[in-house]
């Protein structure tokens, strides 16, 4: 009888000691877990190389001390050394007691010496880490990204801000920047044309009195602002990245100037109300791109042969010269504009296939094309193709009705 | 109690494809790069013939055991009962570690302690206690939150794909696929989660062909939705652990709204709680019919088959990988011995009883 009262009691018993055990130890620690106020919120990383391997700049958001009701950000930028990207991102903490964190991370900047190696040496540690988000934006800046990111912005409260506004998607529709995110550039790396592109950004000096930040999107004080952010140095900058670079394998191989960078925005079919100049009557115009359909297609014949097809309809934005109302009221274009505007989008489409070519950079992904086409044709002309191909150009522009 | 043919068609349908939405994509992509639809497929086609054959046995309206029983006796049909739970306790592990992965990484933003998934093990030690027969219900609600969970996911994550990154086919040769048909092996054993839930409920006209055909109906959502998965990681998709968590961010909104989609993916993280405690009730269901169906036995089985479990995915915390790849190139044909070849031997045994209308 009292066996088989015990016996009754078991699995109530067991059932209580499981849950004791797992609540216990569930109560009982802090689930490793990271304190906020231990938390190192990196917002952008620039990475430069060194002799001995490569330096991080890290700039972190930190909390803003005087005007709170702004809603701005404040950051510092943290600089370190290492062999490899984690000793940079270790030395964070080492240096500032910190737990780096790469949750909020939206620009690395790339310095132009270090993306002239393989970029994938060191990007690697960004794309094995499970919370660096891979939406991340990639860039390229002209000398060295530490300078970028320690930069002071003239329009935001931090240069990595700054720097992200210029890929915004009004900027993209435009046609003057390319944007990449980390996973797109390592898709493109890992594919079979293991070639990309990365907007290239420069900095300019913007003159004494003008601009700064301001401490925060809603106004306060300049000089404030600027201590706040503890960061930036020297003059108030303005960004900009109209250029391309161009990569093949990983490395740094050309850039692309802004008409090219507008050529390869169009030809993706990528832009629209983005503008461009022509000339009528040799005065120069400024015309809109109200729709934009753009195609890259491999064909093979004897020889390989890229077929750039693009049709434009456009209006007329302003002209450089005074015009009646009658034509003000009008957004038509002549014929001679449709002409000069084909022209002019032709020559950046063979300027930007040429610099393509010489480069080695197979940005029209005609590799891929031909690898998703036939396996055996992709065998046999894999190696010779970026060599061999030539363009065949279709620019069709018409007028808005 | 027992289970309808709709809630067992809703579980062949809607619940089983959950298990293989997380790691199998990534796992598929590194086996047979853009391949990988091709071994899923007949993985998919080999697991919807093994569902017919578990099915076509239920015609006995008999357990398992019973079933055994004919061909073996009392005592060897319990011995093989056990070996089967065993079998059972085995295939969980992986899905197990492979959800605490998920839960650790998905819902934490840094590596938190292991010990966040422990109280799973108190939802087990409770599920399992239950009659198996209580799916029924259960397999009711979770098939709609699966089908919003997954469509919703689908939907967000379609746009972002190129299909066309599947392509050329036959890309990875034959070595390919036989490397991915391997790979995945640990993830098709449903056949052999029906095999307790025999005698749970009755055969109508045409369940098993219903049942194969349902099956692969969830199996072309799988497929559909790996097909998305690879178009949108493309060459990089074996770094994706995380299948269905990862594919919808890239949704233009997303950006704006924060991260909506996690509302779809706790749908399916719900239905996958339950769809990886059913082996572990499986488990006990077998161990029960092998050891008698005694009052407190349900509830001490399950206790310990949870904290037996608890105590493997703790030892197994860091070893995942390890254990996974072990599986994979060593223990593989466990999966299809259990899932496949014991539905198919067990047809001939047992008596055969006129059909439910």
């Amino acid at each position: 009888m009292k066996l088989r009262k015990f016996l009754h009691t078991v699995p109530m018993k067991l059932y209580l000691i499981l849950t004791a055990v797992i609540l216990f130890s569930f109560f009982s620690n802090d689930f490793s877990l990271v304190d906020i106020q231990k938390t190192a919120v990196i917002l952008a990383a620039g990475i430069d190389r060194t002799d001995s391997g490569f330096a991080l700049t890290a700039q972190l958001a930190v909390p803003k001390g005087e005007d709170r009701t702004t809603g701005g950000t404040s950051s510092v930028e943290i600089e370190t050394e290492g062999e490899t990207v984690s000793d940079c991102v270790t030395l964070i903490y080492t240096k500032t007691g910190w737990v780096p964190k790469l949750v909020f991370c939206d620009l690395i900047v790339i310095g132009e010496e270090a993306a002239k190696e393989d970029v994938v040496s060191y990007l690697n540690y960004f794309l094995r880490n499970d919370y660096m988000p891979d939406t991340c934006l990639l860039a390229v800046c002209e000398g060295k990204a530490r300078d970028l990111i320690s930069s002071q912005s003239a329009l935001e409260d931090t240069s990595s801000l700054a720097v992200s506004q210029l890929f915004s998607d009004a900027a993209l529709k435009s046609g003057r920047v390319v944007s990449k995110t980390l996973k797109d550039f390592a898709i493109d790396y890992y594919g079979v044309s293991a070639s990309s592109c990365l907007p290239y950004v420069r900095k300019t000096e913007q003159p004494d009195g003008q601009g700064g930040s301001s401490g925060g999107a809603g106004g306060g004080s300049g000089s404030a602002g600027a201590q706040d952010t503890g960061s930036g140095s020297g003059a108030p900058q303005i960004y900009s990245a109209e250029e391309t670079a161009l990569f093949a394998e990983g490395k740094l191989v050309a850039v692309l100037p802004r008409e090219q960078t507008l050529a390869y925005n169009l030809i993706g079919g990528k832009v629209v109300s983005g503008t461009f100049n022509a000339e009528e009557k040799g005065k120069p115009i400024t015309l809109t791109v109200i729709r934009d359909k753009g195609k890259v297609s491999l064909k093979l014949e004897k020889e390989p042969v890229a077929e750039l097809s693009l049709d434009l309809t456009l209006r007329l934005c302003c002209r450089s010269i005074s015009a009646p109302i009658e034509d003000i009221a009008s957004d038509r274009l002549s014929d001679e504009a449709i002409q000069n505007a084909g022209t002019v989008v032709r020559g950046y489409l063979e300027d930007l296939f040429k610099t393509c070519k010489e480069s080695g950079c197979d940005l029209f992904l005609l590799k891929r094309s031909l690898y998703r086409s036939s396996l055996k044709k992709f065998a046999a002309r894999k190696d010779s193709l970026l060599e061999t191909v030539t363009p065949e150009i279709k620019v069709k522009v018409r007028s808005m009705k | 109690m027992k289970i309808s043919t709709r809630q067992l068609l809703f579980f062949l349908a809607c619940v089983a494809p959950v298990g293989k939405l997380i790691l199998l994509p990534a796992r598929l992509a590194d086996a047979a790069q853009n391949d990988l639809l091709f071994p899923l497929l007949a993985h998919y086609l080999l697991q919807a013939g093994a569902v017919f054959l578990a099915l076509l046995l239920a015609r006995r309206e008999e357990s398992f055991t019973e079933l055994l029983a004919h061909a073996f006796g009392r005592t060897g049909a319990a011995i093989l009962s056990v070996l089967f739970a065993l079998f059972l306790l085995f295939a969980s592990l992986l899905p197990l570690l492979e959800q605490k992965l998920f839960v650790q990484n998905v819902f934490y933003d840094t590596l938190p302690a292991f010990i966040v998934y422990a109280p799973f093990f108190l939802f087990t030690a409770y599920v399992a206690s239950k009659p198996l027969s209580s799916y029924g219900r259960v397999w009711d609600i979770l098939a709609p939150l699966f089908l919003v969970g997954l469509a919703g996911i689908l939907i967000l994550s379609v746009g972002s794909s190129d299909f066309g990154a599947v392509a050329p086919a036959g890309a990875a040769g034959g070595s390919g696929f036989l490397k991915g048909v391997s790979s995945a092996f640990s993830w098709f054993f449903d056949a052999a989660l029906l095999l307790p839930l025999l005698g749970k409920f009755r055969y109508t006209k045409g369940l098993a062909w219903k049942g194969a055909l349902c099956y692969l109906a969830g199996g072309a959502a799988v497929i559909f939705f790996t097909a998305v998965f690879y178009g949108i990681f493309q060459g990089t998709a074996v770094n994706q652990l995380f299948g269905f968590t990862v594919t919808s961010k890239y949704f233009p909104g997303i950006a704006m709204l924060g991260r909506v989609d996690y509302l779809f993916i706790f749908l399916l993280a719900l239905v996958m709680a339950f769809y990886n405690s059913m082996a572990l009730q499986g488990s006990v269901e077998c161990m029960l019919q092998a050891f008698g169906r005694k009052k407190y036995l349900p509830t001490v089985l399950s206790v310990i088959v949870s904290a037996g479990m608890l105590t493997a995915v703790t030892l197994l915390d860091r070893g995942f990988s390890d254990v996974l790849l072990g599986v994979g190139k060593w223990a593989f044909w466990i999966f299809p011995l259990f899932s496949v070849v014991v539905p198919a031997l067990m047809l001939p045994l047992g008596r055969k009883r006129r059909e439910a209308p």
